[in-house]
């Protein structure tokens, strides 16, 4: 065996020699091999661009992209549009590792709470000089209220609105007509939420509850973003700097104990099935055991083909003030992309007027043209999600890139503990946690 | 395990080039293989090493820290959270593949020739369904309230635990679920048992020996590298336990089921810390290293190989 030993490092150090020699002596087309590896799809002949769109969603999700880039391709017959999904999980990971290997598609979506950080490290190319352009200007008063905001950092804008959602609360009008309880209507507040919720919960004459008031979403943090916001509170200063004096404040704490009094105090919501699960984990509205739901948009197409559903659409109650919060995906320009100006071109198609026109059937539309003339704005249903953009808080991740990763898990705590716990002490958890957050952020910017 | 069995030796001492050429031949084949270690696990193996010793969102280029990242675990305290939970759950589960994979090998070792191919798929078949979607079925039975664990509990009038939701028992939830897989080690210990000679239970019925006295001084001791084998696997890679927790609690209710390599995940792709994130892989391949290299350590006291001079 001793004897072989140099035979084998020299067939291998030659082999490695004559690979790594191939790199550099063609380092100009690396990116290109890349490219072709990547999505191994025909390429185009003559002299077409060619970009690259990386999305996060998948399976049915994928058909209003699909649609979107081909009216696109039809239009401008010098770009091809190469979609490029990776399974919802891995998608930040995949893109990382794409830009950190400088090779990141032209066009990345992302998600609300993804922009700072992203931006903040110049993922992205700022799209004011494009969206000023006079051969492809974009008219920004097309979109709705609220719906530019979550692509804009530090006052310029770095991504355009793809999809949204607010929250509400959706309420099945059989459980309420059976009971003989009003409908929730715009103007109502915590305090009625809690009266409607009490008088919907049923229990049988052993005491085991057979109908909860609401569903609620568990320990979900920035869903429980709207519950500070509507409190009058806030999670973080608006510097960004300090949770000390926000996340233990007053308003704070009266929002997690409410939270925490629906499902242990008044026993009105039914305990999460899955803490992890996104929404808490439980069916009970669904399966018309439970009388409201608050939660986003997402289920809601499958929610009125449900035979146990006769399907509402509530605004949010006001605490001590009428608030909501907005969850969002949008698109942006790789800072890295080779082809900025035909990625440009894409992008106002795909997030503007006419991909709007494709977007709606799937999701609710960002520009306001598209839905009046689809009747949605005035739609029972829907009308009351569009309504809710007129009553936007800043959510908490706009002032800080850095809440993911320390504020964030620190309020996933508070909201567990909670949950789990009927006797914990809420003044001490917020203090905790914010103390917490506060050293993660310390330890972060050292 | 010093001593190499003599044929071995006797082919070594030839030194003829028939044996260089069969080995020159052995490493050409090899060496995709090869290849592939050294420029995509080596590779990064090292470079890893680096990106520990730096700060490195993975957004913009490194900047060197030296051992901060190191030093900055003392004071995190999920750090030994998840060493914490990672050691519980390889104490629980370890013993539990060791003892019910052999159980479930001796009583496999009980069915005719015939029979045993078919039971051998059958248990080993959850070892080659995809991690993720065999998590998910065990989520819908651990449902507090739909699942079948606790809808069959509820007819015999008890409340069943909320499994999953509960940090109490949501480790305990993860192992149950693993257990599943016990059948790729009771495979590797039925090789073991079939390999025993019969000669020495017959023996050991002629002196007298009743069933139990044959397993613990024939069995056992034949078995002795079997067990070896899979408990230097069974540490290796329980220490590295990952898509369960991904996949069922994401490390929660309340960091009860943050495992290690879960919080290394959090750290590198959510947290953008691929530095800090580096480090802790680093910290984890000591640990299995250094628990590795201890139960080879102990091996010369427990495992017996037949051949071997005592």
């Amino acid at each position: 065996m001793k004897k072989t030993t140099p035979l084998l490092l020299l067939l291998v150090f030659g082999l490695l020699a004559a690979m790594f020699g191939g790199c550099t002596a063609q380092e100009g087309s690396l990116v290109a091999t890349v490219v072709v590896t990547a999505t191994p799809t025909a390429r185009p002949e003559g002299a077409k661009t060619v970009l690259r769109v990386g999305t996060g969603d998948s399976g049915e999700g994928l058909t209003p992209h699909f649609k979107i880039i081909e009216m696109f391709e039809a239009a401008n017959p010098d770009i091809q549009v190469q979609l490029e999904p990776v399974g919802s999980g891995d998608y930040y990971a995949r893109i990382l590792t794409q830009i950190a290997a400088g090779d990141p598609p032209d066009l990345l979506q992302i998600g609300d709470d993804a922009v700072p950080m992203f931006v903040d490290k110049g993922a992205f190319l700022p799209l004011d000089d494009f969206i000023a352009s006079e051969q492809y200007p974009l008219d920004t008063s097309i979109y709705l209220p609220g719906v530019m905001e979550p692509g804009k950092w530090n006052g310029a804008q770095y991504l355009l609105p793809k999809d949204f959602s607010p929250l509400a609360i959706y309420y099945n009008k059989k459980l309420f007509d059976a009971a003989g309880v009003p409908y929730p209507q715009e103007g109502w507040t915590w305090d009625d939420l809690l009266a409607t919720a009490q008088q919907l919960t049923l229990t049988d004459a052993s005491g085991n509850v057979t109908q909860w008031g609401i569903q609620l979403p568990g320990p979900w943090t920035t869903g429980f973003e709207y519950w500070v916001a509507a409190a009058g509170g806030s999670l973080v200063s608006e510097d960004g700097a300090n949770f000390v004096g926000y996340m233990d404040s007053p308003e704070v704490q009266r929002a997690v104990q409410f939270y925490a009094d629906l499902y242990h105090k008044y026993k009105v919501a039914p305990p999460p099935a899955d803490m992890n699960a996104f929404g808490g984990g439980n069916s009970e509205f669904d399966s018309g055991k439970a009388a409201m739901r608050l939660f986003g948009r997402w289920p809601q197409a499958g929610m009125k083909q449900n035979p146990n559903i006769d399907l509402g659409v509530a605004p949010l109650p006001a605490g001590a003030k009428r608030a909501g919060v907005l969850f969002w995906g949008g698109f942006g320009i790789s800072s890295l992309s080779e082809n900025p100006e035909a990625a440009w071109r894409f992008l106002r198609f795909y997030t503007g007027a006419e991909g709007a026109e494709v977007w709606k059937d799937w999701a609710l539309p960002t520009v306001k043209s598209v839905a009046d003339s689809s009747g949605l704005s005035n739609d029972p249903i829907e009308g009351v999600w569009l309504n809710e953009l007129n009553h936007l808080a800043p959510r908490a991740y706009v002032f800080t890139p850095y809440w993911g990763q320390t504020a964030d898990p620190a309020l996933r705590r508070v909201l567990e503990s909670v949950i789990l716990d009927p006797n914990a002490n809420v003044a001490e958890l917020v203090a905790t946690a914010a103390q917490e957050a506060q050293a993660a952020l310390a330890d972060i910017q050292q | 395990m010093t001593d190499t069995p003599s044929s071995q030796r006797v082919v070594r001492s030839r030194g003829s080039r028939l044996a260089r050429r069969e080995a020159l031949t052995f490493y050409l084949l090899i060496s995709p293989w090869l290849l592939g270690l050294l420029l995509f696990v080596l590779g990064p193996i090292i470079a890893s090493l680096g990106f520990s010793l730096t700060r490195w969102d993975m957004l913009s280029p490194p900047e060197p820290v030296g051992l901060r990242n190191y030093a900055r675990m003392i004071e995190d305290r999920l750090f030994w959270q998840s060493l914490s939970v990672t050691v519980r759950y390889t104490l629980m589960y370890v013993p539990s593949e060791l003892i019910g994979g052999l159980l479930l090998a001796l009583l496999m070792n009980q069915v005719s020739v015939r029979g045993i191919r078919a039971i051998r798929t059958i248990y080993y078949m959850p070892s080659v369904l995809s991690g993720v979607a065999f998590v998910v079925v065990w989520m819908w039975l651990f449902h507090p309230e739909a699942g079948l664990i606790n809808a069959t509990l509820a007819t015999v009038g008890i409340r069943g635990p909320r499994w999953l939701a509960d940090p109490n028992t949501a480790l305990t939830a993860l192992w149950l679920m693993s257990l599943w897989g016990l059948g790729r080690t009771a495979v590797i210990y039925l090789a073991g048992l079939r390999s025993i000679p019969r000669e020495l239970y017959e023996a050991a019925a002629m002196d007298g020996a009743g069933a139990g006295q044959a397993f613990r001084h024939v069995t056992l001791p034949m078995l002795t590298p079997t067990i070896f084998f899979n408990l230097v696997l069974s540490i290796i890679a329980t220490f590295q336990t990952f898509t369960s927790a991904f996949v069922a609690t994401n490390g929660g209710p309340l960091d009860s089921t943050l495992f290690f390599v879960l919080y290394l995940y959090r750290k590198a792709f959510q947290d953008f810390q691929m530095g800090y994130a580096s480090a802790l892989a680093w910290v984890l391949f000591l640990i299995i290293l250094g628990l590795t290299l201890l139960v080879v350590r102990s091996g010369q006291w427990w495992v017996y190989y037949e051949g071997e001079q005592q």
